[in-house]
């Protein structure tokens, strides 16, 4: 019976991870924080007690109440409806720049890693170019030539964290480009694509959803550092970033409309980092059956 | 007996009364005195600048022919200690003071000034470089304009001769970005001499960080006596809340643009004074015609009823300020108190709206400068008022902006479709707002009209101040009906100083030479 059970166990290291991430209290967390964030994105609009752009310019820097939970700012708007729907802003930076840095930096690390050579040197010397710059003065760079909007910053961002992407899969396809499955897959007549995308790929799962996890929250991060410095979400749009530089000429008389977008971004960022860390642990092959 | 007794007693209470404030009033030299601003300065060379804060440090180091009495727009003497007009007005006699150097040695004299106008003036001087000179084609109309020529009698006398009367002529002599520069470090900089001023003012170019701040030394030769200041130093802090910090922190003496919020609690702190600039100056929110659909007056007056001036006063000028109806601001002669204001109304303004053809309304671009000034202490948040007026008719408006410099280059190119922006008068004439900001050959909101040039340029030629006064007022009424802006405000620009600092007299055209202000540590 028990011999049996340990049989019919279905060997799949997916399987595995999952469980091992949900053993894992900090990666919990970080998927209740996600969550959260997720839910109030989704449904904005049911529980925003205001329109977020509404202004009500005799009402400014009102202190928080019943009335308004987290106060009003600067053109008199309410602050907790602002971040509300900020985090739909944040989400979508974090997706929409994070897809652009994965698809990227994904085909570029596969093709150097699998054919080498040329491709290889061209393509990862000119990672190594952008590595050597301060990930974010090189988006300011780009932000600056294509002009200051919520969508340049997103593309900006998406850019700078491509080569994190291309290291990653290339050094996990050269590992195994030479291995005997290959090979054989080779010899049976396989295209190159095929390997690829078929042995390739797969190979390089884990450390690149560990990746894409952690870099959402950086991309949160800077597209809020750009928003802070002008160049991202423009006015009135709700980004946190952008609240926390319009609250900065106020911090002394009206200190909540600085402190609660800060909270959210926190809130977003630390929920992604946490639930980074908790699947690098559940992916970590060197952790089975911990 | 009792008589001489009251006498007596008066006099000696005379006496006490004076030496009590010769004590409190002796002026103390010495010291350095940091002045906290908004922006940095554009350029040092003052004809090729329009903003305030280049002006602010120009007016330092540079003289002018003649110039304004402290606090008003009166013209006193300047580096000419008297002058004559001839019968037909078209010749101007300026008697120099002798002696008076500029810093690098040489003499300032009717060469010097004679170089400086040409300078400006001609197309085809070899030092016509640099830059636009765009004051010198505000003032004079074009180059080298009414100034037909200048000549230099002898050694400490220079004439100019006019190719008609000019109204506001001797006052535009006093404005600061006529400011006579040396020749010989024209010369000797070129291109670049909008980094190194040479003048004959109370305090010396020492450096220039940019971005950051300018520092200026005590001329110890001045004309009109030493600055009682030893050293002055300019310093850019955009933030008007973290220039109000340094200012409480005593790392700035003083400063402008304080942020609404902040006035009472300087009015109780006993270190702290709030002055006000006499108030001279419109900030507008333009729409540039050669952009639809703002060639559409319907359009525009649409705007002028959409948006609610007398709110954005209370919020955001902590009520220093009145609505503005004309360009002119009240406090100057030839405003035209008659013509009644576009009242905020929104029905009024959809309305419009739908006649024009839009009423759906459209999107455009709306610029918002990144730096307070005197008009607009808040843009940034007056712009974002401004825009949500609009989305309640129904149009939108992206907000966007540049920095200082580059908001100014691109509005001079016509590049933006609408924008705020503001003025403050340099001279005390109506001209100097009404032809500079809004006659066809000089406006940059693409607005033409023929009718409105002929009677800015009439009102040029006379020197009949009543005849100009009626001019101006009918002027007024077209621009009233052509609604080329929404003017939003004529503010009183406060400044905030340490009580330590003594004597500063604030000037409406925004700029106050500082060798009379002392320190009193």
């Amino acid at each position: 019976m028990t011999n049996e059970e340990i049989k019919r166990r279905p060997s799949n290291p997916w399987y595995e991870a999952g469980r091992r991430l949900l053993k894992n209290r900090i990666g919990l967390l970080g998927i209740a924080f996600i969550g959260i964030l997720v839910f109030i994105a989704i449904f904005a609009p049911l529980i925003a007690p205001y329109d977020p752009l509404a202004q009500n310019i005799m009402g400014r820097y009102k202190a928080p109440s019943s009335e308004h939970l987290l106060g009003t700012d600067e053109m008199g708007r309410d602050i907790l409806s602002r971040i509300i729907y900020g985090s739909r802003i944040s989400l979508q930076v974090g997706l929409f720049s994070v897809s652009i840095a994965l698809v990227t930096g994904v085909f570029l690390g596969l093709l150097a890693g699998y054919y080498g050579g040329f491709w290889d040197m061209l393509i990862m010397r000119i990672m190594d170019i952008m590595l050597a710059f301060p990930a974010i003065l090189l988006a300011i760079a780009i932000v600056a030539i294509l002009g200051p909007q919520l969508r340049n910053a997103m593309l900006a961002i998406g850019i700078i964290n491509i080569p994190r992407f291309a290291r990653i899969v290339r050094s996990s396809a050269i590992s195994i480009k030479e291995s005997e499955y290959i090979l054989a897959a080779k010899m049976m007549g396989a295209s190159d694509v095929r390997i690829i995308f078929f042995h390739l790929l797969p190979n390089a799962m884990a450390p690149l959803i560990v990746q894409t996890t952690l870099s959402i929250a950086t991309a949160i991060l800077e597209a809020a550092a750009l928003s802070f410095l002008g160049l991202g979400a423009q006015p009135p749009t709700p980004e946190w970033g952008a609240m926390l530089t319009d609250a900065r000429s106020s911090l002394q008389q009206a200190p909540w409309v600085a402190t609660f977008p800060g909270l959210a971004i926190i809130f977003g960022v630390l929920g992604f980092n946490l639930l980074g860390d908790g699947l690098r642990d559940a992916l970590d092959p060197k952790m089975k059956n911990v | 007996m009792n008589y001489v007794k009251k006498l007596s007693l008066l006099l000696v209470v005379a006496l006490v009364v004076v030496l009590f404030s010769f004590s409190v009033y002796a002026q103390e030299y010495g010291g350095t005195f940091v002045f906290g601003r908004g922006g940095d300065s554009v350029g040092l060379d003052p004809i090729q600048v329009t903003d305030g804060e280049s002006f602010k440090v120009t007016q330092q180091v540079y003289d002018t022919v003649v110039m304004f009495k402290p606090g008003t727009t009166e013209v006193i003497p300047g580096l000419a200690k008297d002058w004559e007009v001839s019968e037909d007005g078209k010749t101007w006699t300026f008697h120099l003071r002798e002696g008076v150097e500029f810093h690098d040695g040489n003499p300032v004299n009717a060469e010097a000034i004679k170089w400086n106008f040409e300078r400006w003036g001609y197309e085809d001087h070899p030092y016509h470089i640099g830059g636009e000179f765009t004051y010198y084609a505000y003032m004079f109309q074009d180059f080298p304009g009414v100034i037909k020529e200048v000549n230099a009698v002898d050694e400490y006398t220079v004439e100019f001769v006019l190719e008609n009367p000019q109204g506001p002529f001797l006052n535009n002599l006093a404005m600061v970005s006529f400011g006579i520069a040396s020749p010989e470090a024209v010369k000797k900089w070129g291109e670049d001499y909008f980094k190194h001023p040479v003048g004959s003012g109370p305090f010396k170019f020492v450096e220039w960080k940019q971005g950051d701040r300018v520092v200026l030394e005590a001329n110890e030769d001045y004309w009109d006596g030493r600055p009682y200041l030893d050293k002055v130093i300019f310093r850019s802090i955009p933030d008007n809340g973290a220039r109000y910090m340094e200012l409480r922190s005593g790392s700035i003496d003083m400063m402008d643009y304080i942020n609404p919020e902040d006035v009472q609690s300087v009015e109780e702190n006993d270190d702290l004074d709030l002055i006000l600039r006499p108030s001279f100056n419109v900030g507008y929110f333009a729409m540039h015609q050669d952009f639809e659909p703002f060639d559409n007056v319907l359009v525009r007056k649409a705007f002028a009823h959409a948006i609610n001036k007398e709110a954005l006063i209370g919020a955001f000028y902590a009520g220093l300020a009145e609505p503005a109806k004309n360009p002119l601001p009240p406090s100057i002669w030839g405003y035209n108190d008659e013509i009644e204001d576009y009242p905020y109304d929104l029905e009024k303004a959809k309305e419009l709206l739908a006649e024009a053809g839009y009423p759906d309304g459209f999107e455009f671009d709306f610029y918002y400068m990144p730096v307070p000034r005197p008009y607009f202490p808040q843009p940034k948040m007056i712009a974002q008022a401004v825009q949500y007026y609009l989305s309640e008719i129904g149009v939108t408006a992206n907000l966007l902006s540049y920095d200082w410099g580059t908001y100014l280059d691109k509005y001079y190119d016509d590049q933006f479709q609408t924008y705020i922006l503001g003025w403050t008068g340099d001279n005390g004439d109506p001209d100097n707002f009404l032809y500079v900001l809004l006659d066809q050959t000089q406006n940059n909101c693409g607005y033409e009209s023929e009718e409105l040039h002929e009677i800015l340029i009439e009102a040029q030629k006379s020197v009949d101040k009543e005849e100009r006064v009626a001019l101006y007022e009918e002027a007024q009424e077209i621009i009233h009906e052509d609604v080329p802006w929404v003017p939003i405000a004529h503010s009183t620009p406060p400044l905030v100083k340490k009580t330590m600092v003594k004597n500063y007299i604030p000037n409406p055209t925004s700029t106050e030479k500082l060798h009379r202000v002392w320190l009193d540590d």
